[in-house]
């Protein structure tokens, strides 16, 4: 009898605490879409420098097939953002706080990984070079956008949208520094771009791994008007920043879905 | 009785596994008394409830010299309470190592209303303000990454987010939130003028009239209630320009020279004057303004011919701007360090 109501004491503690300890669960129910239904896609970029079809290295001088400047880099990080695409049937996925510091310096940032994708046929994906405006306007933010990537102005607010550093024997001080940004107007750096899959729709299914890969030329960045001969340093929005930025937004271009 | 004990104790730890996010804890309800008169706030604590407890935190930060590179500078050795949050009555106030930038420290009251900040309005947050000063070589001289560092090394810091932001790590956004929560509270709206828009205290007839003739004269920018318009002007200081000013923001000509409209709340504290210091007194201010206007290309046009003053009405603006005083803002305790 004594153990019986021991039991009981202890199984009604027992009850008790559960629903205590896990009051906050209940509160905020979490909702996960049931991973059968969704499936990922990954974002591989592949950095090249003009003609060189090897892969594009930081702490390695190349030759600009353009202006002809010598330039090793030893920075290189853009940002990209906003990923949807849109579904055979027209509807659009949203990939939410899509956000993404792509640094060289860090091979696995330029391998991006795209996750609860509703399971379907995909015939375009959008993206942005850059950081939207409104989160240039937001206030503090997180993660990719936090100020500790060194990647914010702070006396004139916005994200820099690509950061270039290094050193080259054209430059006046023998280095350069090109940090494009600038967000609205005519100083505008970030832009949208399309991708329409025409040759095959891009399939999400939980059991593949999809792939879209891009090229991405960051020697374009210096085929118009930038090089280290004329201005070696940009640090603000301008109407040269903005030349550049196009210029980088042209090299940046979708290549072929791996499934 | 033992296989209830392992029921329980295996049910116990399976069902909270996933309780992962801590939950801030301090949720004392905390807003600003905003007058009737005043405009709405630009800032609205969206992503950043206000509590007492956050407020605290942002109070501590504000006050550690913590933030700059070798401990020796914090947010208010250039924005003192007793100064009406403005710098110590220096034209321009020195930084780490004594260094100095090129533009005096303004007061920094009703910061919730400004759209944008700095006098070139460069910053477009109130959130993103802090990050400029903290890492101005001539101010904090710090980067953002260490101050992150820092504070994730102080024991107590960590505490005191973990309870009011339920971060473990601390992040840059949280310091930022945190030190708004405090900036944004600090509000002059306590002043003589106030107290007569609020209709407890009537203005005396100088003041009144200073007053009118301020309303008349010096209005159109220094606008009421808040006693700025928020736009940028070149108020004819220079012919030409060692600081562009907005223009160095906006890349355009025809915002070379321009700054900020200063409000006027606090004025006769927060001596010198202008972007630069340059006027030491409120007279020579409004000198300026009655005969030292110097022409050139962005001049507000209000201005072409300057603004006529006659001796008796500089005295009885300088009466009315002295009601602008707010002592109990120099007295908050809640405001003030401890």
């Amino acid at each position: 009898m004594k153990t019986n109501f021991k039991n009981t004491i202890i199984a009604f503690s027992a009850i008790t605490l559960l629903l205590v300890s896990c009051k906050k669960e209940e509160v905020t129910p979490i909702e996960e879409t049931p991973t059968s239904t969704t499936g990922t896609v990954a974002i591989n970029l592949e950095h090249t420098f003009g003609m060189n079809t090897e892969a594009f290295k930081l702490d390695t001088f190349y030759v600009h097939p353009m202006n002809g400047d010598s330039m090793k880099f030893s920075t290189y990080k853009y940002y990209i953002s906003n990923f949807k695409m849109k579904k055979a049937d027209g509807t659009w996925w949203i990939h939410p706080e899509s956000y993404f510091l792509v640094d060289l310096s860090n091979e696995s940032s330029a391998y991006l990984q795209l996750g609860s994708i509703p399971v379907g046929e995909y015939t375009e994906m959008q993206y942005t070079l850059g950081v939207d405006s409104l989160r240039n306007v937001s206030g503090a933010q997180s993660g990719a956008l936090s100020t500790t990537n060194n990647m914010f102005w702070s006396w004139n607010s916005g994200y820099v949208m690509i950061k270039a550093e290094g050193l080259s024997p054209n430059a006046e001080m023998g280095d350069f520094a090109f940090h494009l940004g600038g967000f609205s107007g005519a100083n505008n750096t970030v832009e949208t771009k399309t991708v329409l899959f025409t040759a095959n729709n891009l399939t999400i299914s939980p059991d593949k791994k999809s792939e879209v890969h891009f090229k991405v030329n960051t020697a374009m960045t210096w085929c118009t008007s930038g090089s280290c001969a004329g201005t070696s340093m940009i640090m603000m929005p301008g109407t040269l920043a903005t030349q550049m930025a196009n210029d980088f937004h042209d090299g940046f271009v979708f290549d072929h879905i791996h499934e | 009785m033992k296989y209830y004990l392992i029921l329980f104790i295996s049910i116990l730890l399976f069902s909270c596994k996933k309780e992962e996010k801590i939950e801030p804890v301090s949720i004392e309800k905390f807003e600003m008394e905003k007058p009737s008169y005043f405009p709405n706030p630009v800032y609205n604590f969206v992503n950043n409830e206000q509590t007492k407890g956050r407020f605290d935190l942002g109070r501590k930060l504000f006050y550690d010299p913590l933030l700059s590179i070798d401990g020796t500078v914090s947010c208010a050795t250039c924005h003192s309470q007793g100064h009406a949050f403005a710098g110590h009555n220096v034209k321009i106030s020195p930084g780490v190592y004594g260094l100095l930038g090129a533009r005096n420290s303004p007061s920094i009251t009703n910061l919730a209303w400004y759209p944008s900040f700095m006098w070139d309005g460069g910053v477009n947050h109130i959130e993103v303000f802090s990050v400029a000063p903290i890492t101005n070589p001539v101010e904090m001289n710090e980067t953002m990454i260490n101050v992150v560092a820092k504070i994730n090394a102080n024991s107590t810091y960590k505490e005191l987010f973990k309870t009011n932001y339920g971060t473990e790590n601390v992040t840059d956004q949280a310091i930022l939130r945190a030190l708004t929560q405090y900036m944004a509270m600090i509000v002059s709206a306590d002043s003589k003028y106030d107290k007569y828009r609020k209709g407890t205290e009537t203005l005396s007839t100088d003041e009144s009239e200073g007053l009118l003739i301020f309303q008349n004269k010096c209005a159109s920018c220094h606008q009421e209630p808040l006693f700025t318009n928020f736009s940028y002007q070149n108020n004819g200081l220079d012919t030409a320009f060692i600081d562009r000013g907005r223009g160095k923001i906006t890349q355009n000509p025809n915002d070379d020279g321009k700054f900020r409209v200063p409000s006027l709340r606090n004025v006769m504290l927060t001596y010198p004057y202008m972007h630069d210091g340059r006027f030491h007194s409120i007279e020579e201010v409004l000198e300026h303004y009655n005969s030292g206007i110097k022409q050139s290309a962005t001049l507000n046009s209000e201005l072409l011919s300057g603004i006529p003053l006659t001796e008796n009405e500089k005295a009885k603006i300088i009466t009315f701007l002295n009601t602008l005083t707010d002592y109990s803002l120099l007295n908050n305790y809640e405001l003030g360090e401890h």
